[in-house]
């Protein structure tokens, strides 16, 4: 970008309406920050569902107390609550929206949409993504999509309630009574999915394009920071993936509102209706395979942006390069590719066939091949660094073995065998949970405090930031841990009053549940309580984001962390369009301490000086890439 | 602010930003149809049915194949005329695009169209096997006459007031109960409203009362000297129904439950706190509600909170006066007995339920699924099709036009099978078992007589459609052709849909696949229209940019062909 066009630019930039400015903006910071902040408010919804699910698994007798129920409106609850208690038919609704509102509109666009909007350009030295337009028409999509799928709470049926999952034939049939069903939650399911499909399409189109053309001169693929590389293979597996289960969430849309069979197998019945008024001969299975196509690449739609955080908060909190970067940019690609072929191993108990399983168990183990590389280079990476705890560091700490519990509990589920007794026990939920909660939110923590001094021009509170920290650690393994007992034990994924009518107490029961429940049942009442103690220490981060806005510690330079990588090479906080010189770049991302060089940081846009000999490891700069 | 290489290619990946991000979307478009057209084989090699092979018409969509592939050379055209700085071109190319575009819709249109208008029924009835055979042709029209279903022979009154399709559901109905606590009556209560008209009556049988909530927590009043009370009346007895009212009274229903329960809660909530002070904490455990202390407990609690609820009836009652018949779709009714019928927001409507046929022209009987039925139950086919109510039953003139058709297609397939066994072949399950709508014709026309079939079979003289028989243009013609006529008693009749994806799977992902297509035909144009008659601007400052975003639509408009090359064949012929 000429100096001209960041004059006209910037003076562009102070003419633009608040509306335009901030609200329907097409700056890909901005953006990057309403998706944080509306992927935020969805994640407080969604876990504010949990905590009353949690309610009802401690508490199933017992009334919701007022700190939880005074959100609902008296209709509400006398519609939705049986004298003040979660119903089996609420708690079905809030679990399936739970897991749809962590998944699709909390985690995912707050690592890849708002992560990945705000850093990647900066990191590439673009002016902006490729498609600033389509940049604001996925976010708009998004935000469409997530109401449109919150508010059927607010509909006579109520919201979408067959799991996150959406499996048919369940979900195919809940909601018939509706008479218009495009005004059944969970049609607007549906409906909203498609809208968060189209959103990520767009997204994952305009990620991939700006990194492949959008890059400064000089920075070639090696020398890319992982965080990119992250995005990278995060756009394509989104462009790739999603699309089926679009497929799946227009069939199973005509299912509900044409009447048709995709997934609706013959001869279906049930109390109120009958044989119902279908063809038959559609498949669940098909439904099953088509969501998991997705359903499988989207667990690393979530940790990838994780990891790249801490993947860029780690080098330069050690003062160290990162170590094994191109082992760790080649593990990522393998991932992104074996991502597609590992989806059945969720339907181990199908009834596929051993050979069916069998490929896909041993796909599954490949997998955790590049994801050790992956963790283990980054624990070597701290090896003989001089750490600084600052709190981006102390989240990127946290992270690793949290989500190394994560990844080593997914082991066994990748087998066939220990699968057919843990599957939709507590045990898986405890493993993804540990993979997303601690492991993945804490990494997406870590960025919030890495990257909050460069969006705003000050720190953030390490008081407030401790009390954030630490008893977070301690609630999430008390609120997860326990699941992997419970799991072990034999609890079902979808108790709603916890496990209670399973109860053996006699010790001659024919249920071989019954002991292992009643030993760990009060298990229940810790990780309730430590879901409501984690909910109270979010409000330290909530308070620390506002206060430190306005009165935190001011930077006194536009690089306060001493980072190498090229959004601190932008003014503090970037205008529109970004960087105020034409950025090139001299070496790779992760050149800390190196022993030729003073300081113990060498940015990557910092022009070498004539003495320095030849730039190793790093690629020469390419002039190819310059513009043309 | 300029984002670089949105016109020249930048040059080490040798593509401007929109070609990279259009080959990139492509992809994504590839795994959509691609799940699109997994479904399609999966629901194919598991469908549990005779799976229809070549039943669309062809020739509609052999012409949009030729259509579209055409738009695709002429929109390279437009491109390279752009290129070359021609705009005169550029619009000539363009706009027939856009043609083709259009026409491709209108015939998919038309296509359309003949599948809605296209009913298909399964029959139930005496037989050895589930399947009992297929009927399909046109609905024809009805009113009704002296309390009666009587069909409309005059074609021009089908748009009439008070013609519907016969295929619907009479109820004369009584009473009608609405549950208040699903507040969607609404489409019910239009449709019911609409067809009472003014000449009858739909009130409340009585009073709806709800004891206000004041008199009763001021005390006093036992409960019929609450509901007596001016202030518990939310509607009279004899108001006529209306939405408004039927809302009042959800709303009165939805307070007063709301109410009770607030009081059920705060007992619940309050028994909890005594049994924590009674117990402690740590001495409780899930199995508390289980005992004699809870028990009694609880029970005292009902004691106490009985006398204050406001227990509103959850059900209100229309009588309907003079009984009205109900004409309703079979969809909107998933139960129904000889007395009453169940719509599907639960509303039951108290009556008679009258003979409710379904008439139609008859184009094509197929007992392909009766066969498979058969043969996987060791029976010979033709005993279970031979019993089927479609070959015995009689008609109101004696007859039975459809038991004649077969016959005539018994002798077809006699020549059929003596002409193939010549080649060393047999015939299909398709020959034996189905019926076709050209067949049905060509029996008309020799008036149902098996041995002018025969005959006619052998002289190769039999009235056959052929690919560009354009009277069948769009498959079974009933303006043109006679079709036998049917009246299917509502017993006899199974599943029954139009030719749309509720009818079967093969329709179901026909016209998904083949709508999501056309979605992108539409979309397509949309963009290329754009460029088109807004485009002028930019070839005049920056022609070059507009060359390439017609390279891009052009692209894109490759794949749109590119899915109907494949659709076709799949869809079409195999």
């Amino acid at each position: 970008m000429s100096a001209d066009s960041q004059d006209h630019h910037e003076d562009h930039d102070h003419v633009l309406p608040f509306w335009k400015k901030y609200i329907f903006s097409t700056d890909h910071k901005t953006i990057g920050i309403q998706y944080g902040l509306s992927a935020g408010a969805f994640l407080l919804f969604g876990f504010f569902l949990m905590i009353v699910m949690r309610w009802s698994i401690a508490y199933p007798h017992e009334p919701i107390p007022g700190y939880l129920s005074w959100i609902f409106t008296d209709g509400w609850k006398a519609r939705w609550l049986d004298d003040g208690m979660v119903t089996g038919e609420t708690y079905n609704m809030f679990g399936a929206m739970h897991g749809t509102i962590m998944v699709f509109l909390g985690v995912v666009p707050l690592g890849f949409a708002a992560f990945g909007n705000y850093v990647t350009p900066l990191q590439i030295g673009a002016p902006d993504m490729a498609f600033p337009k389509l940049n604001m028409a996925s976010y708009w999509a998004y935000l469409a999509g997530g109401l449109i799928m919150c508010m059927s709470f607010f509909m006579e049926s109520g919201a979408a309630k067959s799991g996150w999952t959406n499996y048919s034939p369940l979900a195919g049939y809940a909601d018939r009574q509706i008479v218009n069903q495009f005004l059944a939650g969970q049609t607007q399911w549906l409906i909203g999915l498609v809208l968060l499909i189209t959103s990520s399409l767009l997204g994952s189109v305009n990620f991939v394009t700006t990194i492949i053309q959008l890059r400064a001169k000089g920075l070639t693929w090696m020398r890319l920071p992982f965080f990119v590389w992250a995005m990278l293979v995060t756009g394509f597996l989104l462009l790739l993936a999603f699309p089926p289960l679009e497929a799946a969430g227009i069939m199973q849309l005509m299912d509900r509102v044409t009447g048709s069979s995709f997934f609706m197998p013959s001869g279906l019945f049930s109390k109120e209706d009958g044989v119902l008024d279908i063809s038959g001969s559609g498949s669940p299975l098909l439904f099953q395979h088509l969501f998991w196509f997705l359903g499988h690449p989207e667990v690393y739609v979530l940790l990838l942006p994780a990891i790249a955080c801490v993947a860029e908060i780690i080098p330069c909190n050690t003062r160290k390069p990162l170590w094994g970067y191109k082992p760790m940019v080649w593990s990522i690609v393998a991932l992104g590719f074996l991502s597609f072929v590992v989806w059945a191993h969720h339907m181990y108990l199908t009834g596929m066939g051993p050979v069916i399983s069998t490929f896909f168990q041993t796909t599954t183990i490949l997998i955790s091949v590049p994801s050790v590389i992956l963790l283990t280079s980054m624990i070597i990476s701290l090896w003989g660094g001089s750490i600084r705890f600052t709190m981006p560091m102390i989240w990127a700490a946290a992270f690793l073995p949290m989500f190394g519990i994560g990844g080593l509990t997914g082991l066994p589920l990748a087998f066939n065998l220990a699968d057919l007794h843990l599957h939709d026990t507590y045990y898986v939920i405890g493993h993804f949970h540990y993979v997303v909660a601690p492991g993945i939110l804490f990494g997406l923590f870590a960025g919030v405090y890495h990257w909050y001094p460069k969006m705003t021009g000050r720190f953030m509170d390490n008081f407030l930031g401790h009390l954030h920290f630490w008893p977070s650690l301690i609630c999430m393994n008390l609120l997860f841990f326990p699941m992997l007992t419970q799991g072990m034990a034999g609890f079902h994924r979808r108790w709603y009053n916890g496990g209670e009518g399973y109860i053996e107490k006699g010790t001659e029961g024919i249920n071989v549940f019954g002991q292992t429940v009643a030993e760990n049942i009060s298990l229940n009442e810790v990780m309730t309580g430590a879901a409501i103690g984690l909910a109270i220490f979010q409000l330290p981060f909530l308070i620390n984001m506002v206060v430190s806005y306005f009165w935190g510690k001011k930077i006194t330079s536009d690089n306060p962390w001493d980072a190498t990588t090229l959004e601190w090479a932008t003014p503090t906080p970037p205008g529109h369009g970004n960087f105020t010189f034409d950025p090139a770049i001299y070496r790779g991302p992760y050149e800390y301490s190196r022993p030729d060089h003073d300081k113990d940081f060498f940015p990557q846009w910092e022009e070498p000086k004539r003495s320095i000999p030849a730039e190793e490891p790093s690629e020469k700069p390419d002039k190819e890439t310059t513009e043309a | 602010m300029e984002i670089p290489f949105i016109v020249n290619a930048r040059k080490d990946t040798g593509l401007f930003n929109s070609k990279v991000g259009i080959w990139l979307f492509l992809a994504s478009e590839v795994t959509l149809f691609g799940g699109l057209f997994s479904g399609y084989l999966f629901l194919r090699l598991y469908a549990d049915y005779p799976w229809p092979e070549r039943a669309l018409p062809v020739l509609p969509g052999l012409i949009n194949t030729f259509v579209l592939i055409g738009s695709s050379v002429t929109v390279v055209f437009a491109w390279a005329a752009l290129k070359m700085r021609e705009w005169r071109k550029f619009q000539i190319y363009m706009a027939i695009t856009l043609l083709c575009a259009a026409l491709f819709m209108v015939l998919k249109g038309i296509e359309y169209n003949a599948k809605f208008h296209h009913q298909a029924v399964q029959i139930e009835g005496p037989g050895p096997v589930q399947g009992k055979g297929i009927i399909e042709g046109h609905v024809h029209y009805a009113e009704i006459k002296d309390g009666k279903l009587t069909e409309v022979k005059d074609k021009d009154r089908y748009h009439d007031e008070g013609v519907f399709p016969a295929n619907r559901i009479l109820i004369k109905a009584s009473e009608l109960t609405f549950v208040l606590k699903r507040p969607t009556h609404e489409a019910y209560v239009k449709e019911i409203l609409k067809q009472a008209g003014d000449d009858y009556k739909i009130t409340l049988a009585k009073d709806y009362r709800v004891p206000d909530e004041d008199e009763l927590h001021e005390g006093g009043k036992n409960r019929v000297q609450l509901l007596a009370s001016g202030k518990a009346l939310v509607a009279d007895a004899g108001s006529e129904l209306s939405i408004d009212l039927l809302e009042e009274m959800e709303d009165s229903f939805l307070e007063a439950r709301s109410h009770d329960k607030d009081i059920r809660t705060d007992f619940l909530a309050a028994s909890w706190d005594w049994i924590r002070d009674e117990k402690g904490d740590d001495d409780l455990s899930t199995y508390v509600v289980e005992k004699d202390i809870w028990k009694e407990r609880r029970k005292e609690d009902a004691k106490k909170f009985g006398p204050l609820m406001l227990s509103a009836p959850g059900e209100v009652t229309f009588k309907v006066d003079p009984p009205l018949i109900l004409v309703m779709k079979p969809g909107d009714i998933p139960q129904f007995s000889k007395e009453q019928v169940k719509f599907r927001d639960d509303t039951v409507v108290k009556g008679e339920v009258l003979p409710s046929p379904i008439i139609m022209g008859v184009d094509a009987i197929d007992f392909r699924h009766t066969a498979m039925r058969a043969e996987a139950e060791g029976i010979e086919p033709m005993k279970a099709i031979e019993v089927s109510w479609i070959l015995t039953h009689t008609d109101s003139h004696g007859g039975n036009d459809l038991k004649k058709a077969w016959n005539c297609h018994m002798a077809w397939l006699k020549y059929q099978t003596e002409r193939l066994e010549k080649e060393g072949r047999v015939p299909s399950d398709n020959d034996k078992y189905r019926v076709n709508w050209d067949e049905m014709v060509a029996y008309q026309k020799l008036d149902l007589d098996p041995e002018a079939v025969y005959k006619a079979a052998g002289e190769d003289a039999l009235y056959h459609s052929s690919l560009f028989d354009l009277k069948g243009f769009a498959g079974a013609n009933h303006n043109e052709f006679d079709f036998p006529h049917v009246e299917i008693p509502r017993e006899n009749v199974g599943f029954e849909s139009t030719l749309t994806p509720k009818w079967n799977t093969y329709y179901a992902i026909y016209f998904t696949i083949t709508g999501l297509h056309g979605l992108h035909v539409i979309g397509g144009a949309l963009v290329l229209g754009y460029y088109l008659f807004f485009g002028r601007k930019m070839y005049d400052s920056n022609p070059e940019w507009l060359a390439n975003r017609v390279e891009v639509g052009g692209l894109f408009w490759h794949f749109v062909d590119l899915v109907w090359i494949f659709l076709f064949p799949i869809l079409y012929l195999m």
